[in-house]
């Protein structure tokens, strides 16, 4: 793929970012293909994270809670386009109203919201028949959702919060889906079990989705393009046939 | 017989003081110190335009909510919106208004015991051969009316879900396209209306003095502490366990204890229960 002129919903351009001044992304630039799954793989500490809050904008939040705290001082330099405009200092809400849905690392439903009401609260940004439409695509996709709709989310086991944290996403009507590592913590046949709901999402509703993943191999089949993080920096990145005829890829992500 | 009436007027006498508080800390962890004094604020405006500026009851009511609205409002985006995220500089910001609108009345001339709102209806009635009058009555509709919207509002409006969003994870709220500082100055707004109405509900039993709004601050700490803050079912069921405690110990022990009550209630709450009737989300938290 040559990277140059292919239709981008997300480009990151020599992006940098610097908590204090330590670097936690150094100088990365990537290319999301709009209605394809794009995969963002390291290890802990690689900067995934911070990408992905750098993309979503929460980094704007956590940079206005630190300054007032006195904490620390978080900067970054480079730009994040979304269908071409310049949304680096955008606020997360606005990006949200784009079209632009985190779905954020452990999850983070609300715990004390039944799984109704977490689903509801999703779809804010959505008009009632967007919203009714999509709640009943959220549960013909998470079927095991429907008995545990009064259940408060707080007492969801893990696969079950996930699959809720995505339909609560989809609820917020995403043209592009990040995800933040969202087999986090999961059973493997869970694992499996989402990989392949996130690809239906993809190819049903035709949305982009950015996921994050420590661990390849459970998502490598369904992502089309990927990038591999150290240290904050992008090792290697191609299609997924290019990444698994890579030994060094496929000793770090894959155990083999 | 009188002992059960009275102990609920009580009850939910202490239902109106806090429920405003609890909404604000409830539904966007602003701890709004500035409550007591939203409290005397209006039901001193309520007395302003309907005895100064001769203006209808009901009409003064409306104007003096709006006002306070529109106060806390003003409150949030222009003080608390630079310390957001800092509970003790909230509270020390919060607190520094209220006693600045409180002293500011005083200076203004609340002073004395002039100050008197008329009874919406007056006369009694005599229910299971206690006597109750009338605004009594309009105190337990009331504090009833108020948990209804609040629990529709909550439950079936957007702008409701948005704010208990916010108050258990501001981030997954961001992300969903909420504004996490409208959410607030809609609730803090909210909670001052709130304050609002229960002033004018309550004030018409007293006179409108300073001290109040101090008294009201006391007792929607007491309550919402005791209830497990930001729990407003937990803030229910306290003013109900402090309500009645207080009206047992003004039968049978000596009024003045009433205040002593609310806060030896605190102790023993938060002794068996660290973090208040409701507070369970240091429980969910735990859980990963």
């Amino acid at each position: 793929m040559s990277s140059n002129n292919i239709d981008a919903i997300l480009e990151v351009k020599d992006l940098l970012v610097y908590y204090e001044n330590a670097i936690a992304i150094n100088n990365v630039s990537l290319k999301c293909p709009r209605g394809k799954v794009t995969g963002v793989f390291g290890a802990n500490s690689a900067g995934k994270s911070t990408l992905m809050h750098t993309i979503s904008g929460l980094i704007l939040d956590m940079r206005i809670k630190e300054e007032r705290r006195g904490g620390e001082r978080i900067t970054w330099y480079g730009d994040v386009l979304y269908n071409g405009k310049n949304i680096t200092n955008m606020k997360p809400s606005d990006r949200a109203k784009e079209g632009l849905i985190l779905s954020p690392e452990r999850r983070q439903v609300f715990p004390e919201s039944s799984t109704m009401e977490n689903i509801k609260i999703g779809g804010y940004l959505a008009t009632r028949e967007e919203a009714k439409k999509t709640m009943e695509y959220v549960f013909k996709l998470f079927p095991e959702l429907i008995n545990l709709k009064n259940r408060e989310a707080g007492f969801l086991s893990g696969g079950e919060q996930q699959m809720l944290a995505i339909g609560r996403a989809l609820m917020a009507q995403p043209k592009l889906l990040l995800l933040d590592e969202p087999l986090l913590g999961l059973a493997p046949s869970i694992e499996a079990r989402l990989a392949q709901a996130i690809k239906t999402i993809n190819a049903e509703t035709g949305i982009t989705v950015v996921l994050s993943e420590q661990y390849a191999r459970p998502v490598f089949p369904i992502i089309d393009y990927g990038y591999v993080l150290e240290n904050g920096s992008i090792v290697l990145e191609g299609t997924s046939e290019e990444l698994m005829d890579n030994p060094d890829v496929l000793g770090a992500y894959f155990g083999m | 017989m009188d002992l059960i009436i009275y102990g609920i007027v009580n009850s939910i006498t202490l239902i109106l003081m806090s429920i405003g508080f609890a909404l604000a800390y409830g539904v966007s962890r602003v701890p709004n110190f500035a409550h007591g004094a939203l409290f005397i604020l209006a039901g001193y405006l309520t007395w302003v335009f309907r005895y100064r500026v001769d203006l209808p009851y009901w009409l003064s009511i409306i104007l003096a909510l709006i006002i306070v609205g529109l106060v806390g409002i003003a409150l949030y985006q222009f003080i608390l919106i630079r310390v957001r995220g800092m509970p003790i500089s909230e509270i020390i910001a919060s607190f520094g208004v209220g006693l600045a609108i409180l002293e500011f009345l005083r200076w203004s001339g609340l002073r004395g015991t002039a100050h008197m709102l008329p009874p919406f209806i007056s006369g009694t009635v005599r229910i299971f051969d206690v006597p109750l009058d009338y605004q009594r009555i309009i105190v337990i509709f009331g504090g009833i009316g108020i948990l209804l919207f609040l629990w529709a509002f909550t439950t079936f409006t957007k702008t409701g879900l948005s704010l208990k969003a916010i108050a258990q994870n501001e981030r997954a709220g961001l992300v969903l396209g909420i504004d996490a500082d409208r959410a607030a100055t809609v609730a803090v707004s909210l909670g001052a209306v709130f304050a609002g109405v229960a002033a004018v509900i309550l004030l018409p039993l007293g006179n409108i003095v300073v001290e109040m709004g101090y008294e009201v601050l006391v007792f929607a700490i007491a309550v919402s502490v005791c209830g497990g803050l930001g729990s407003w079912k937990g803030a229910v069921l306290a003013s109900f366990l402090i309500g009645f405690a207080q009206t047992i110990t003004v039968s049978f022990v000596a009024p003045h204890y009433h205040f002593v009550m609310a806060l030896f209630i605190i102790i023993i709450v938060l002794i068996f229960k660290p973090s208040g009737l409701f507070g369970r989300q240091k429980e969910l938290e735990e859980r990963v």
